[in-house]
């Protein structure tokens, strides 16, 4: 009878809340996507959008102050980090055009398109996730305007993301920096393709049986499963190679900053089993062998925007 | 305590959550890679003057909101909102007055809140372990609580907390 007593009103209120939050956790978790999660994230949304956007309106210059003020700090070693960086640019540029000549020369070949000939939406980011555990935006075009789940999200710089739930007026788009986000690439001047993933700051590739090490400064772009080809994600901060024979990691530096978000598009329109009808046509690459998760999940559920799969694995 | 004092506390909640995504979130102001739980300080503010049920259930809806306008699986925000705001309920009488301990308290609640987050997501499959930034994600926070408390706590007390106070006083 005392320990009974011991639940008093506020602690039976904590286990009733509890358990809605974890059975509504689990749902969501379930659901991957969809259910009453998803609808329930539209009412919000629709409700909040208003007030974020107001929100976000009157606090950009401040926000873009304090931008600045941080930025004073770094600017000297910016400065020198850039100058160097300008010699090493202007011997690659020279070598950059015979690349992009072989480039357009096997885009030819395989009858692929450049990301900028996809259709695209330009979107404005309204709101992020509530801490910086949340690696998400919030934009103001949902599917009234064609965008669907597993869409890539670039802007000037390169890729940012993919939607990875849709309302009608808006979207989610899960940041490349996510821990649950996996994305095939490819090295532009190796060719070598790997997996891509999230580390919250920065990005981690691995390649698997790499012939050659990967150097600092390559750019890794898209390569062409569930996002278009060619799209940048970023460069590879330093040499690496494999060594031991497990395979290579190498930490690349996002091309994209995420404190500079603002307008993005929404390349729509493309269905990864465009990239599996190419790849079909193709020889099967020690590549695609070894790295199934990007290029044969979404096709095995025939799942064209990639809903479950398109670079996430499954929690 | 009254329903207004209720309704007072579900519009400041209302308005920490659009500063929370718009203002704070990530990519926005966040100092060394972190932002303040703006949230979180409204809600410890609040409880200080609400009764123990509407209290849970502030916290519960706060957390809620912050997970239907975030990217983590429902229900993750409301769980360690919840539990922090009884944590909060439990001590508040016990807690000498004085700012050290309000300070104090909420850099340990908000520390208590951002590990639950973090333990509670990892269960449910997400990837916050992965990284040495989580340490930072949760520590950072809980000093900037710190210091938006100083500016919250004052306010929410002029607002509801004229007539009754139940220790955290600042």
């Amino acid at each position: 009878m005392q320990s009974f007593q011991r639940f008093d009103k506020s602690t039976t209120l904590l286990i009733a809340l509890l358990v809605v939050a974890f059975l509504l956790a689990t749902f969501d978790v379930r659901s991957a996507g969809g259910g009453i999660g998803t609808t329930m994230r539209e009412g919000a949304q629709t409700l909040f959008s208003p007030l974020q956007e107001v929100a976000a309106a009157v606090t950009r210059p401040v926000v873009g102050f304090i931008d600045a003020l941080s930025d004073i700090a770094s600017l000297r070693e910016e400065n020198d980090a850039l100058r160097l960086e300008n010699e090493e640019l202007k011997t690659e540029v020279e070598q950059f055009a015979s690349i992009q000549a072989d480039l357009e020369h096997l885009m030819e070949i395989n009858s692929l398109e450049a990301p900028e000939d996809l259709p695209t939406v330009t979107a404005r980011i309204v709101s992020s996730g509530a801490s910086t555990l949340d690696l998400v935006r919030f934009i103001d075009k949902g599917s009234n305007d064609g965008i669907s789940v597993g869409d890539a999200v670039i802007d000037q710089r390169g890729l940012i993301g993919r939607v990875d739930d849709v309302f009608r007026n808006s979207a989610r788009v899960r940041l490349i920096f996510d821990p649950n986000v996996t994305i095939s690439v490819q090295d532009e001047v190796t060719s070598q393709t790997g997996l891509l993933t999230g580390d919250n700051d920065t990005l981690i590739l691995r390649i698997f049986n790499a012939e050659e090490p990967v150097r600092e400064g390559n750019v890794i772009v898209t390569a062409g499963s569930r996002f278009p080809p060619g799209i940048v994600v970023g460069t590879v901060k330093e040499t690496a190679a494999d060594d031991a024979g497990f395979g290579l990691d190498a930490e690349v530096v996002a091309a994209m900053n995420p404190t500079r978000l603002d307008y993005v598009k929404v390349i729509v329109g493309y269905s990864p089993l465009d990239a599996a009808d190419d790849e079909t046509e193709e020889p099967v690459t020690d590549e695609l062998v070894e790295e199934p998760t990007e290029d044969t999940v979404g096709e095995a559920d025939g799942n064209a925007d990639g809903a479950d799969s398109s670079g996430e694995e499954a929690p | 305590m009254r329903t207004r004092d209720v309704g007072i506390s579900l519009a400041l909640v209302i308005l920490a959550v659009v500063a929370q995504t718009a203002v704070f979130g990530d990519g926005r102001i966040n100092p060394w890679g972190a932002s303040p739980a703006a949230v979180l300080v409204v809600v410890l503010a609040c409880v200080r003057y609400l009764d123990p049920e509407p209290s849970l259930l502030l916290g519960f809806t706060a957390g809620m909101l912050l997970d239907l306008l975030g990217g983590a699986p429902l229900g993750l925000w409301a769980m360690a909102y919840t539990v922090s705001v009884y944590i909060a309920l439990r001590f508040r009488s016990r807690a000498d007055d004085g700012p050290v301990i309000v300070g104090l308290g909420v850099f340990l609640i908000t520390l208590v809140a951002h590990s639950l987050f973090v333990i509670i997501g990892t269960l449910f499959g997400e990837r916050f372990f992965t990284s040495t930034a989580v340490i930072k994600d949760t520590l950072l926070p809980a000093l900037y609580n710190v210091v938006l408390a100083a500016v919250v706590f004052p306010i929410v007390s002029r607002l509801i907390g004229r007539r009754q106070r139940l220790g955290w006083s600042t």
